[in-house]
């Protein structure tokens, strides 16, 4: 009876929008993702063929997008974020390792208990674009090679989504007790929503500077293949999925009406769907060029209108250090 | 037996100063500057349970400090490139002094005292040559300049005494303008080095990193044991190249590197806030708020742990471990685990935990 009393004098609101975020937000993706993983892993176990597996890649990199704006927590433990998706890649590590695997046909593969021990630059989403899409692979490796380096790493993915799925659930528990004795992790009750909220800006960002920044390079010198997942046709599928996701977060954070970020996201998202260009190549086309520079300053406003509306609600803020330089 | 004309007398020649110590201003472990929750700005004195010792207010948002070795007096920094700096007595909160950097320079937001306190250093630029310069300001005198020496680099960042008061003086490579906040000037020419340096201006040793490594702009600097120096880095190339970001070396040796996990290496957004050894000198630990992360080092570079912490800046050392302040109110101490000392909601940490002497 005690215990209840006292439950019921502890400050909840903070509580309450967080556990919104987790059953409806954060743990849906963790099982998408652990499920596209697998039906990834088990269709390669019968049917190893380009032609056969891309459409089960597109499944589960569009559930990886649902998910890896959450990156902190389970995402961060042994840097599985990048393994699953080793991007922005400027120097060109996965390229390189993949096709190193497959020169020397590294037998690494054969044995899935080591194959964790492959860089991460190898492994994941990237490496199997690599795998599917790069036909030049096929002639570096022997013929069965790809085969099995395509097992061997979706088997390994699957581990991993079973393991970020796992690891939330715990993670979900350590969020719902935060500022609780013990709790190395969350040392206050408001530092949840203040993780969720920095994610949904850090989203945003990378959206806009990371995603649609590296290909548009500059003006003179804009960089189409610096592009995510330009080979499998993905930049802008993945700009509008990270768009719904962080929307989706954003809606399930807020504890009022969010009217202003409501709308930034409903004119981006707009745009994101109107472009009829998904490998972005028209960042060297000055005219389609424009279209892109636009629907990156909406995804601005968007940071804008989250930072007012949801921020300032909550009495967040983020990077008085990380935007500040020296 | 001094009378009362006589003490009076002899206290304004200096000859009986009072001589308060650390103790006076609640013998704080660290200084740190925060932003409060009305948007000012306060150096504080924290003691080593975390508890508020002393709070003196900055004019404007600061960067690091310099803490006297005996005497309870702080030097607090204007964020670079910032033209002042005040002297703060941390028992009665007075401004002691205000140091205004002299015509055609600018402070760079560090100090280091010499001659045992004596003499207070600040990093500076010359903005119109570019080239690192060490003003000396002399306590005694009523804080007046006394000297200047070349840091034997372009644009210094952090500068520390060790030993014999040689001065260690990490030479970012890139220049900036007090006309320009904010913008770094001659990035593609950027050449950085450590370089160490006698009170009379002499280079005694220079450290550069590889060609490859030229936009590494060396930053930070913290002693280790035998003349170990620890320095962190920030990358001007790309953030996601996940190149090394701490060095270590000693004199008449090569500098080592680390070598971190590279999903750790691009986390850390080729940036390095801050640089500490612990109380031991055996571990290192460099900050990223942009990666909201620390990594620990042992002393030869290898890599032990990660500490996850969003906005995570100041680090400064602990009895056991290190105290770690973030952008979000949040002072821990991390040591086999993480805990919480203080969490002053809105209190926003700046960049640097400042060690103070015993």
């Amino acid at each position: 009876m005690r215990l209840i009393a006292l439950l019921f004098l502890m400050p909840l609101p903070a509580m309450a929008d967080v556990a919104k975020a987790l059953d409806h937000h954060v743990l849906p993706a963790t099982a998408q993702f652990s499920s596209a993983s697998h039906a990834l892993a088990d269709l390669a176990a019968r049917d190893c063929t380009a032609e056969t597996l891309k459409p089960a890649y597109q499944d589960s990199f569009d559930a990886w997008l649902g998910l890896s704006h959450l990156a902190f927590g389970p995402l961060e433990t042994d840097g599985r974020a990048l393994t699953v998706e080793f991007w922005p890649d400027p120097r060109g590590l996965v390229a390189r390792t993949v096709r190193g695997m497959a020169s020397d046909a590294d037998p690494i593969v054969d044995d899935p208990q080591e194959f964790p021990e492959v860089s991460i630059a190898g492994r994941g989403l990237m490496a199997l674009e690599q795998l599917l899409y790069e036909p030049e692979i096929g002639d570096l490796a022997r013929a069965d090679y790809t085969c099995r380096y395509i097992r061997a790493l979706t088997t390994d993915m699957a581990a991993i989504g079973d393991a970020i799925a796992e690891d939330w659930q715990q993670h979900a528990q350590l969020m719902q007790q935060a500022g609780q004795p013990g709790n190395n992790r969350y040392l206050s009750d408001k530092e949840p929503t203040q993780v969720l909220y920095t994610a949904l800006l850090s989203s945003l960002e990378f959206d806009a500077d990371q995603r649609l920044g590296r290909p548009m390079g500059s003006f003179d010198k804009p960089r189409p293949k610096m592009a995510e997942a330009w080979r499998s046709d993905r930049p802008m599928r993945n700009i509008a999925l990270s768009l719904a996701a962080t929307h989706e977060l954003a809606t399930t954070l807020a504890e009022t009406e969010i009217p202003a970020t409501e709308a930034a996201f409903a004119t981006a998202m707009a745009s994101a769907k109107a472009m009829d260009d998904p490998r972005l190549i028209g960042v060297e086309d000055p005219q389609e060029r424009l279209k892109i520079e636009i629907l990156q300053q909406q995804i601005r406003a968007i940071r804008s209108a989250v930072e007012a509306e949801i921020g300032g609600d909550l009495g967040l803020t983020a990077g008085f250090n990380s935007k500040d330089g020296d | 037996m001094l009378g009362r004309r006589g003490f009076l007398a002899s206290l304004a020649a200096g000859a009986i100063a009072p001589r308060l110590s650390w103790a006076d201003a609640g013998a704080p472990a660290i200084l740190g500057a925060a932003r409060e929750p009305d948007g000012s700005y306060a150096l504080f004195g924290i003691g080593a349970d975390g508890s508020d010792r002393f709070r003196v207010a900055l004019p404007a948002r600061g960067h690091a400090g310099a803490a006297h070795p005996t005497a309870p007096e702080a030097v607090a920094f204007a964020r670079s490139p910032g033209t002042f700096a005040v002297v703060l007595n941390c028992v009665t909160g007075e401004v002691i002094a205000r140091l205004t950097a002299p015509q055609g320079r600018h402070f760079y937001g560090h100090g280091t005292f010499i001659a045992n306190g004596d003499i207070l250093c600040t990093s500076e630029n010359d903005y119109t040559t570019g080239q690192g310069r060490i003003g000396m300001w002399s306590r005694r005198e009523n804080w007046r300049r006394i000297a200047e020496i070349a840091t034997h680099g372009v644009g210094p960042h952090e500068i520390k005494s060790m030993a014999d008061d040689i001065l260690v003086a990490a030479n970012g490579g890139y220049r900036s303008d007090p006309a320009r906040p904010g913008e770094k000037l001659d990035v593609d020419r950027m050449q950085p080095n450590l370089s160490y340096v006698s009170p009379d201006g002499q280079l005694l040793d220079q450290v550069e990193l590889e060609p490859a490594l030229r936009q590494n702009s060396i930053r930070h600097i913290s002693f280790g044991r035998d003349g170990l120096v620890a320095f962190g880095m920030q990358w001007q190339g790309d953030p996601a190249d996940g190149v090394p970001l701490l060095g270590l070396h000693r004199r008449g040796q090569a500098a080592i590197l680390d070598a971190m996990p590279i999903h750790e290496a691009i986390a850390m957004q080729g940036y390095v806030g801050s640089v500490a050894f612990d109380a031991t000198r055996k571990s290192v630990a460099i900050s990223s708020p942009r990666g909201g992360r620390v990594q620990i080092f042992d002393d030869q570079g290898t890599h032990l742990h990660s500490i996850l912490r969003e906005d995570v800046c100041g680090i400064a050392p602990a009895d056991h471990g290190f105290f770690l302040s973030d952008g979000l109110g949040g002072l821990i101490l991390a040591d086999s685990s993480l805990r919480p000392l203080a969490k002053h909601d809105r209190r926003a940490w700046d960049h640097h935990l400042v060690p103070v002497p015993i």
